[in-house]
């Protein structure tokens, strides 16, 4: 089947077409701020930058794999090999046109990252991973298109409330308090880690994109920007999938050329 | 004359093409003899830690951890007398003379594996009889062949059977089966469900194919024994069997390998809708406006197989690559939130894994509880909404990981698993099934 291309999602509004795109990984993120590698081990907290890498078993090479033809045909991600810790990031996006919601960031993260483990819960969407592997994964999740430094944010624990309203600033509300709007610079700051920890120096992670900007690139639907119920293409593949799951679970045989 | 007209290919664990056009019911629970073995043999093998009997005996830790009775001691050498001991065992389980009665010394005498004759268990209407004669027979030998006094057999019994009857089952006790007591599963027909993904993994060794393959067959055949594979449904979980868990027309391990170096979960799903749509399983209909075409089947029941086989691709590259099991949940729920949008096909199951992913993530990443993948199997309050598509997954994970977790399979499976091993048709059943369904093949 030569002609058959991924298609990633259906639907005819700005947010489908900007969901298609994200979830396609020959679409290249448009990088739109520069955070050192240095920071961004920083804001993850996990390790000093520089210091070597915790391991949670010996290199596989040393340790010896048990005879399994999977284990020789599936390549290991580097930090697999080497027998990093599993480690994480953790984002919390705005439900104000965030560029990304969380479902996305879940279907996202598996169609560009391999050896990924990530779950979507009531307002924070955890991604990990071998640690060296995370942390070049975090990079790019940090400084493109899809982070918006207002809107969405690194948060390791006490994620929630960011629901609520935005500041003054337009930022996320945080119980925490890990990032500031530095109004010199325009720039969002994070004065701690993802989990709360003070950081030694401020970390700046950019401008907020521009209200306008954000909704042209937002894959959020919302009443009062692009509705769902608006794209009608994507409200009817939602309703024939849940037919077909309902019909099919009374008598997959009768769920014929429907 | 066979009920369904699936013809499938049969291939090895390295995908090796192993026989070709066997029926699809020559793989069925109902009619392969190596599967009715395997079921014969989980309900026939019994462990015995016979150095766990041994330090209960010595140090009156009887029943249980921290369970010690002070003053209570008894020196046997249980270990150094192992082959008499496992002799004596053999001749009072024995029915006849050249019965299937085994007992086995391993590691030296530290456990042995009892194989309970069939004739004993069939005059029976539970499986139990595995582990009660076993455990009976243990205590009588002890008894017999260290002269053990009246004033001591309760102590004896206590190291064999542990808290028994005090509670429902064994607790703390030396003799382990793979079936829990029946009071512990969770409806009609779950106990070859109610084994955890630890002992799956250690019994086939940890090679990832074999793991799939066991569980699935214990969970399919368990869906016959369920009241589920029946009517409308036998075909659907007879295709489930085949292509996901014994690696039919080699879909498994021909979309792992394509994925191997460089896939993502979503080239998997890319990988396994382009195979359904090769082979004829789905076909699109009119593109919408947007340019997306949606698909449609004739045959829901191969579409699932089809979801199935690639959902365990998925995991033995997701969890593969990374070598570690707890991407299992993350992977159920979006790879088939992907095929579906993908598609416009429902995912395996019909949304059935996607929902059991949602579960287990939860509890299988400390957020309330529960446990890292090992501890999962299909009778579990989490994991059991799927009929019979999801554990097989967790099973291959579990075998995948070089060690990411606290508890470990081994720590969670005990000797059970690693004792298990020593039974051929338990540790690589896809080649036994495949063997066994070769020989059948002209009469279904």
């Amino acid at each position: 089947m030569a002609n058959y291309k991924p298609q990633f999602y259906p639907g005819k509004s700005k947010v489908s077409a900007n969901r298609k795109k994200y979830l396609d990984p020959s679409y290249k993120l448009e990088k739109l701020r520069t955070v050192s590698d240095d920071d961004v081990v920083k804001l993850m907290g996990h390790r000093v930058p520089g210091e070597a890498y915790k391991s949670t078993h010996p290199p596989l090479a040393e340790m010896g794999e048990p005879a399994c033809p999977i284990r020789e045909l599936v390549e290991p991600t580097p930090g697999a090999k080497a027998g990093d810790r599993i480690r994480y990031i953790q984002f919390t996006d705005s439900v104000y046109f965030a560029p990304v919601p969380p479902y996305m960031r879940a279907w996202m993260g598996h169609t560009r990252y391999r050896g990924v483990d990530i779950g979507v819960l009531s307002g924070r969407v955890p991604l990990e991973a071998r640690e060296r592997d995370l942390e070049k994964i975090a990079k790019e999740l940090v400084e493109t298109e899809i982070f918006d430094p207002a809107r969405s944010a690194m948060r390791g624990a006490t994620v929630h409330g960011h629901s609520l309203r935005l500041d003054e600033n337009g930022l996320m509300f945080d119980m925490l308090k890990r990032y500031i709007f530095d109004k010199k610079s325009g720039e969002v700051v994070y004065v701690k880690d993802q989990i709360g920890v003070p950081l030694d120096k401020p970390i700046a992670v950019g401008k907020p994109i521009k209200e306008d900007e954000l909704r042209k690139r937002t894959s959020e639907f919302r009443c009062d920007g692009d509705a769902f119920r608006d794209d009608k293409e994507l409200v009817s593949f939602i309703e024939r999938l849940h037919m077909l799951r309902t019909e099919a679970g009374f008598d997959p045989n009768k769920v014929k050329g429907m | 004359m066979a009920k369904y007209a699936d013809k499938v290919d049969l291939y090895d664990d390295r995908g090796r093409v192993f026989a070709s056009k066997v029926p699809i019911e020559a793989l069925s629970p109902l009619q392969n003899p190596a599967i009715q073995q395997i079921v014969s043999f989980v309900k026939q093998s019994v462990s015995v830690n016979l150095e766990g009997v041994q330090k209960a005996l010595d140090t009156g830790e009887v029943g249980g951890k921290w369970c010690i009775i002070r003053g209570r001691s008894l020196k046997l050498d249980l270990v150094k007398d192992a082959n008499s001991i496992a002799d004596s065992m053999k001749k009072a389980l024995q029915v006849s003379k050249d019965d299937d009665t085994e007992v086995k010394v391993l590691k030296g005498g530290k456990h042995l594996l009892v194989r309970v004759p069939a004739k004993r268990m069939n005059a029976g209407v539970e499986y139990t009889t595995g582990a009660t004669s076993t455990a009976a027979a243990l205590c009588c030998t002890i008894i017999d062949n260290c002269k053990v006094n009246i004033w001591d057999a309760d102590l004896v019994h206590a190291a064999v059977w542990g808290r028994y009857p005090e509670t429902m089952e064994m607790l703390g006790g030396n003799v382990s089966s793979l079936l829990s007591v029946p009071q512990q599963n969770e409806g009609m027909g779950y106990a070859l469900r109610n084994v955890p993904a630890a002992h799956i993994a250690l019994i086939t060794k940890k090679n990832a194919m074999n793991a799939a393959a066991l569980s699935s067959i214990m969970e399919q055949a368990a869906m016959f024994e369920m009241g589920d594979a029946i009517g409308p449904f036998e075909r659907l979980h007879l295709l489930g069997l085949a292509y996901q868990g014994l690696n039919v027309n080699n879909l498994v391990y021909d979309i792992t390998k394509e994925n191997a170096k460089t896939g993502t979960l979503g080239d998997v799903v890319a990988s396994t809708v382009k195979r359904a749509i090769a082979d004829g399983v789905i076909k699109p209909i009119e593109k919408t406006a947007s340019g997306f075409t949606p698909y449609t089947t004739d045959d829901l029941n191969k579409w699932n197989a089809y979801t199935a086989a690639g959902m365990l691709a998925g995991i033995m590259v997701t969890c593969g690559s990374c070598r570690s099991m707890q991407h299992t949940p993350s992977v159920f729920i979006y790879f088939n939130d992907l095929v579906e949008r993908e598609t416009g096909l429902p995912g395996c199951d019909f949304g059935r894994v996607a929902g059991t992913g949602v579960e287990m993530a939860f509890f299988s990443h400390s957020i309330y509880g529960g446990g890292n993948p090992a501890v999962f199997h299909g009778n579990h309050i989490v994991t059991r909404h799927s009929k019979g598509f999801t554990i097989p997954c967790v099973a291959a994970a579990v075998a995948l990981d070089a060690g990411t977790t606290i508890y470990t399979p081994e720590k969670i499976s005990g000797a059970v698993g690693e004792v298990l091993s020593e039974v051929p048709e338990l540790r690589e059943p896809l080649r036994f099934v495949n063997e066994a369904a070769v020989k059948i093949k002209g009469g279904v």
